[in-house]
């Protein structure tokens, strides 16, 4: 469970987050939609401890990130790009943290096959492509076998056998009873994968709820983002 | 914060070793560190054999490149701090320990680990190389002296190298800190030579490796050059601790 209240976001003098707040349950999958520079990734920085909020909270199972004991164990992430340093080896990279986490090695050996890259595991992360990047990105997120998956667009640079295989993926994982929440600005992907969507705009939530319910009365997802995004930007004209 | 630091660290330190021996710019800048440190000490080393007069004093000789030698350790600990933010790994760092204050604790601890046993084996190298080459015409030196002043040598260089680490930390740029560094350490100190005698960080640590002497006129005991020197280091880390904790990664 995820549950974000009030959360604020300041940096210097620009507004990045106005009180936003919304819940990711287990068994699903919540979509967290929004433009480019909505505060998509604000959110997930503040949910994962990275960045301090101005005001309000962003709590994991009830507690900040920084006061679970298992933090691997309860949450992975992975935000974007791969989170490696370019010189290290991808194995090298998910054995260290293995370590940090206090998981054997032979966890590295099981989130590599999962995630498709065994063969390249002992290739220095700075020749992977983009999406062996994020492959990266997402067997260090699935290390600790987490209760809860938050995923930065996951899909984003993935050729369409990895998309489908995410989908795939995290459908799984909600309806095996964990929780997940992955961000994207890319409306037609994730249709077919959510169960709940919570859209941003320039910092405040314009709309959460069930995918049905936000759908409403338009053809498709993408049709009422845009309706939904666009009434805001007209609000002041 | 349930579960005591002292459980926690030795995971924490494990992963922190892990990264510096699996980063191979660390082993990079060793290996050049050494094989530089060995030509210099050749080259000063035929330079005192060539000198007629004078004593020739195999620990001055054998250390003569310190100055230079510094800058390979200043090196090492900007890259073990910078090198968390290349590829966004400082990301990955702190969600997977989440505890900033001991994770970067940690850190220098594993820093200082490989740190003195290769500050050691450099210092040790130079004078072993002076001491060979000079032979017979060697000024002896005590045993004594010899071991106290590698062993000023080796932590004047392993508080350089946390000093380094400390800055690269608050600055999160290799560049930024690696002119910042080399910048103070090559340009600003030589030139203020004059002033400030024995109170910044360098000037300080060059007592920990000088034997006190009657005619030298040291301002600085090797004690009291190790105070000062420590107390730089330790107030930089304590800044980087306390902004590392406090700011947005």
């Amino acid at each position: 469970m995820l549950t974000i209240n009030s959360l604020v976001k300041r940096r210097g003098s620009q507004q990045i987050l106005s009180g936003i707040s919304f819940e990711a349950r287990p068994g699903r999958v919540t979509g967290f939609l929004g433009p480019n520079g909505a505060g998509k990734s604000s959110t997930l920085r503040i949910l994962l401890g990275l960045d301090r909020a101005t005001s309000g909270s962003a709590l994991i199972q009830g507690k900040p990130y920084a006061e679970l004991h298992h933090p691997l164990a309860t949450v992975g992430a992975a935000l974007d790009g791969s989170g490696a340093h370019p010189m290290r080896t991808g194995r090298a990279h998910l054995r260290w943290i293995a370590r940090a986490a206090g998981l054997p090695r032979s966890r590295v050996e099981e989130v590599l096959e999962l995630t498709g890259l065994s063969d390249a595991a002992g290739k220095r992360v700075r020749n992977y492509s983009l999406g062996m990047g994020k492959r990266l990105g997402m067997a260090a997120a699935l290390l600790g076998d987490p209760d809860i998956l938050i995923l930065d667009e996951p899909v984003n640079g993935l050729d369409p056998e990895g998309i489908r295989w995410i989908r795939t993926f995290l459908r799984k994982r909600a309806e095996s009873g964990h929780t997940v929440l992955l961000s994207s600005h890319l409306m037609g992907e994730l249709a077919e994968t959510v169960d709940d969507v919570v859209i941003i705009k320039q910092g405040t939530i314009v709309a959460a709820g069930t995918l049905q319910e936000v759908i409403g009365r338009h053809s498709s997802l993408e049709e009422a983002f845009f309706a939904l995004t666009m009434e805001k930007a007209g609000d002041g004209v | 914060m349930r579960i005591s630091s002292g459980r926690r660290i030795t995971p924490i330190l494990g992963a922190e070793l892990d990264k510096f021996r699996t980063l191979p710019l660390i082993r990079l800048t060793l290996t050049v560190t050494f094989i530089l440190n060995i030509a210099l000490t050749a080259a000063f080393t035929s330079v005192s054999l060539q000198e007629t007069t004078g004593t020739q004093n195999t620990l001055n000789t054998g250390l003569a490149s310190m100055g230079y030698l510094q800058a390979g350790f200043i090196i090492l600990g900007i890259l073990a701090t910078c090198s968390e933010y290349t590829g966004g790994q400082i990301r990955t760092t702190l969600t997977a320990m989440p505890w900033r204050g001991v994770q970067i604790s940690a850190k220098m601890l594993a820093l200082a680990m490989i740190t003195i046993p290769a500050a050691f084996i450099m210092a040790a190298s130079g004078v072993l190389y002076a001491f060979i080459m000079l032979g017979d015409t060697a000024l002896m030196t005590e045993i004594g002296t010899v071991i106290q002043t590698l062993a000023g040598a080796t932590g004047y260089l392993t508080l350089t190298a946390l000093l380094s680490a400390a800055v690269g930390a608050i600055l999160r740029r290799t560049t930024p800190a690696v002119v910042v560094l080399l910048g103070y350490y090559f340009i600003v100190s030589p030139l203020t030579r004059d002033w400030l005698p024995g109170y910044l960080p360098d000037k300080a640590g060059y007592y920990m490796y000088t034997p006190p002497s009657v005619d030298a006129g040291n301002i600085l005991t090797p004690m009291e050059g190790t105070g000062v020197a420590m107390l730089w280091t330790l107030s930089l880390m304590a800044a980087a601790i306390l902004l590392y904790r406090r700011r947005d990664a």
